[in-house]
């Protein structure tokens, strides 16, 4: 054999791998879009569904339909969902989105006075930011808790079950961001803000109108991965949330899988609906993040 | 605009954040919680010096970030830490003083009790009532009609429990029609009224004695000197004790409900001494190290390998495949683990109709531990590798192409460049990443909390720890799952685990630092 059918056998062999490979990793896309168009609530098992409905659709926007009760007698009831489940999804983004902006604000001025300033105990505070953030989340829940259930007392609209409250608890979690954002400010030069400076412009001046317009791209990278971050949470939400009407898409797609039973086809329905607007946003933002997330950062 | 108004408009902005936190401050200093509201008051008057003194500039840009970080980061791991150290779950849940308040309340029904027929009418807005006492057997000629007390509206259930309220006397009953008994039977309402206590104008306590009647109550418990408690009923001392966290009788029989409790690191030598405890904690913390390195391994593998595949200039549609290849790290991961959950069920799911078709196996997924922890790492791979490939894709891209036309003369194979070239240039730079990788696995709550819940369930846990759990998923069982409420042993655990992660995220910014200068 010549070295140029062994390299085109390998190229073959390659294109075969990576095809096959994909077909793999997309199965379970398919699956779950099947599963939602299935009657019944079956676990996703087929490609094609055997027979379709839109049931599960219906369910999960809020339209009333019909289901057989009885199938000697083909009595019917008319069922709709008490609490829209794509209200869910409007939850999460209102909470993810507000609280991403928060998350903007908070790291952006200290990454600011971090890259740029001067003050005692700096670097240790930097260091303390990051080792402390380490501890996790869901192992603070009884003192998130305990905090809610404290102001709840006081400010009732931002206590226990309350998207403000849950909100107050996702702004915590500002240290990977500032350092993120700290990091991308270094990157630039000084030179412009301190003639900026020099013709009379205070700090924040400086800070405002030239340091943050040229650093767009990193605030884009870390809303995006904020938000990323807060449309997944689940642990905190599951429990600072307590009913329906207040839940995020993670605790109410998740409460359609109890232990007893498992309704597969209305979880598919609103995994489909609501994953593919960010999985879009996603593939949209990508080119931003590849350069956000070398610069280190693991999503959640 | 001149500068008059613009000074107006800055007083008014900080009038308009300022007032109402003294407002909650004050409330907070006027329902007894002294402590906090001076903290607060604390915080408060460091914020005014903060922004209106030109000393504390730089902290104006740090205040926010770092006020949030205090309150949701810093105070819930000390107060993690500080409840750690103590015995509090399920049976000592409540705080010593609510454990007292609760003693003084109860009460008794005396002899000689003073009986009293009761109404109850619908209030104002709804399930809120209005009950109307009258004594049994007070002065009830023709002329004098018996006097009636009238309670104040409550809602039903009951906000509290118990519940104190305080009668007035009143010449009229309420307006409206009274209840019947068929509709406070049928409504539970005789239930719901058991935790209501109500105080006549001459301090006597009446509480429901019968369905259809209130009487003259006596506390049960008086207070001593020594802080302990008296029965007034039958003279029976009790203390605190503060090794059980229960109040007890000289012979230490328990009375109530226990309270929170010092216990100093009882806690933690449970975690080594205690075998019930001992043993699914150790076998958890070794799965989970395992399961963080081999998700770390694998990802890194399969992301390396295709990032390297991908970077072959000969082969076409590579940016096609890149951006497909992306795909799984582009859905929310949480949709995508509850989606494999069902996958991998070992009866309906696709996986096994897959399998079955093909090869006529039926893996237990589910049941057989072994394959369970499979599973965990099939799926952990499916979501982690994009990400690998990404940064090796970054760092790939940044080797100079000269050294591979050096190695290709001597006639290198690809896997030999691969050894010798490639893995010693893009290693390094992916020290940090890699412990990145593990230190997120190694509390990757999501992945096994909706993908298996711990099951199946492990032998000798107690119940509560499955062969698949994790620290961070074992501990928020034992913390959460209604039959552990076990606070206190998880705060430990949650301790041990803070400070393993945190050193490996010390070590890694010892690692970037190292890297970067």
């Amino acid at each position: 054999m010549n070295s140029g059918s062994k390299r085109l056998t390998r190229k073959l062999l390659a294109h075969a791998f990576l095809i096959l490979f994909i077909m793999m990793i997309m199965t379970p896309f398919l699956t779950v879009i099947a599963s939602s168009f299935s009657r019944g609530n079956f676990a996703p098992s087929k490609l094609i569904p055997t027979e379709i409905s839109l049931n599960h659709w219906k369910y999960v926007l809020g339209i009333p339909y019909d289901e057989v009760v009885n199938v000697t007698t083909g009595e019917t009831r008319t069922l709709k969902a008490d609490v829209v489940p794509i209200r869910w999804f409007w939850n999460s983004i209102k909470i993810s989105i507000i609280a991403s902006g928060g998350i903007l604000l908070l790291s952006g001025t200290c990454a600011y006075a971090f890259a740029r300033m001067k003050f005692a105990f700096k670097n240790q505070t930097m260091t303390g930011l990051l080792i402390l953030q380490m501890f996790p989340m869901v192992l603070a829940l009884v003192a998130f808790y305990t905090i809610l259930e404290f102001i709840g007392q006081f400010a009732p609209r931002m206590g226990l079950n309350t998207h403000a409250g849950l909100t107050l608890i996702y702004l915590g979690g500002v240290s990977i961001y500032i350092w993120m954002i700290k990091g991308y400010f270094e990157t630039i030069s000084t030179s412009i803000e301190e003639s900026a400076r020099i013709d009379g412009a205070s700090p924040f001046q400086a800070f405002i109108l030239i340091l943050l317009p040229m650093s767009a791209p990193i605030f884009a990278v870390v809303f995006i991965l904020s938000f990323i971050s807060y449309m997944s949470e689940y642990p905190v939400a599951s429990v600072v949330l307590q009913t329906g009407d207040q839940w995020t898409l993670a605790v109410g797609a998740n409460s359609f899988l109890y232990e007893q039973q498992k309704l597969w086809g209305r979880f598919s329905a609103l995994a489909v609906l609501s994953g593919i607007p960010i999985t879009v946003l996603f593939i949209i933002c990508q080119r931003f993040l590849v350069s956000g997330l070398t610069a280190g950062g693991v999503k959640e | 605009m001149n500068k008059s108004t613009t000074k107006l408009i800055q007083y008014a902005l900080a009038a308009s954040v300022l007032l109402p936190l003294f407002y909650v401050n004050f409330l907070m200093y006027m329902s007894g919680n002294i402590l906090m509201a001076m903290g607060m008051l604390g915080l408060l008057v460091l914020g005014i010096f903060i922004y209106a003194s030109h000393k504390g500039y730089v902290y104006r840009y740090l205040f926010p970030g770092l006020l949030g970080f205090l309150i949701f980061v810093i105070f819930p791991l000390i107060y993690t830490f500080w409840i750690s150290f103590h015995k509090y779950d399920a049976r000592n849940l409540l705080t010593k003083e609510r454990v007292e308040q609760i003693l003084l309340s109860e009460t008794f029904e005396p002899e000689g009790a003073l009986g009293y027929a009761y109404k109850i009418y619908p209030g104002v807005s709804f399930n809120t009532y209005q009950l109307a006492l009258t004594p049994k057997d007070g002065p009830a000629t023709a002329e004098q009609l018996p006097p009636m007390f009238l309670s104040p509206e409550f809602s039903l259930p009951l906000v509290d429990d118990p519940q104190i309220l305080d009668l007035s006397l009143s010449p009229t009953p309420p307006s409206g029609e009274a209840l019947t008994l068929g509709e406070i039977t049928r409504g539970k309402l005789h239930v719901m009224l058991r935790g209501l206590k109500l105080k006549l104008p001459d301090q006597q306590i009446v509480a429901l004695s019968s369905l259809r009647e209130f009487s003259t109550q006596k506390p049960v418990w008086e207070k001593t000197k020594d802080g302990g408690f008296k029965n007034l009923q039958d003279g029976t001392l009790i203390h605190a004790q503060s090794n059980s966290g229960f109040f007890e009788t000289e012979d230490g029989e328990r009375v109530g409900v226990g309270f929170r409790t010092w216990a100093g690191g009882e806690n933690y030598s449970r975690i080594i001494n205690d075998e019930q405890i001992k043993q699914p904690f150790v076998r958890i913390f070794f799965w989970t190290f395992a399961f963080a390195f081999l998700s770390m391994l694998t990802t890194f593998a399969l992301g390396m390998f295709l990032a390297v595949l991908l970077e072959w200039e000969g082969l076409k549609a590579r940016t096609l495949y890149r951006t497909l290849l992306i795909f799984p790290y582009a859905v929310p991961a949480f949709l995508s683990i509850l989606t494999f959950q069902g996958m991998f069920n070992q009866e309906f799911g696709a996986v096994n109709e897959f399998l079955g078709a093909l090869f006529h196996i039926t893996p237990e997924w589910n049941t057989n531990p072994w394959l369970a922890k499979t599973m965990i790492l099939i799926v952990n791979l499916w979501l982690g590798y994009p990400y690998m490939m990404i940064i090796c894709t970054g760092n790939l891209q940044s080797i100079s192409k000269s050294i591979y036309e050096a190695s290709a003369i001597d006639g290198s194979t690809p896997w030999a460049n691969f050894k010798r070239l490639t893995l010693p240039l893009v290693l390094p730079p992916m020290i940090p990443v890699l412990i990145a990788s593990f230190a997120f696995n190694f509390n990757n709550f999501n992945l096994i909390f909706l993908l298996t819940g711990g099951s199946p369930k492990m032998v000798g846990g107690a119940g509560i720890a499955g062969e698949t759990d994790i620290l961070v998923t074992y501990t928020f069982n034992l913390a959460f799952k209604n039959s552990g409420a076990d606070y206190g042993l998880a705060s430990a655990i949650a301790t041990i685990l803070f400070v393993i992660v945190g050193i490996l995220a010390w070590l890694n910014l010892k690692k970037t630092q190292g890297s970067a200068s």
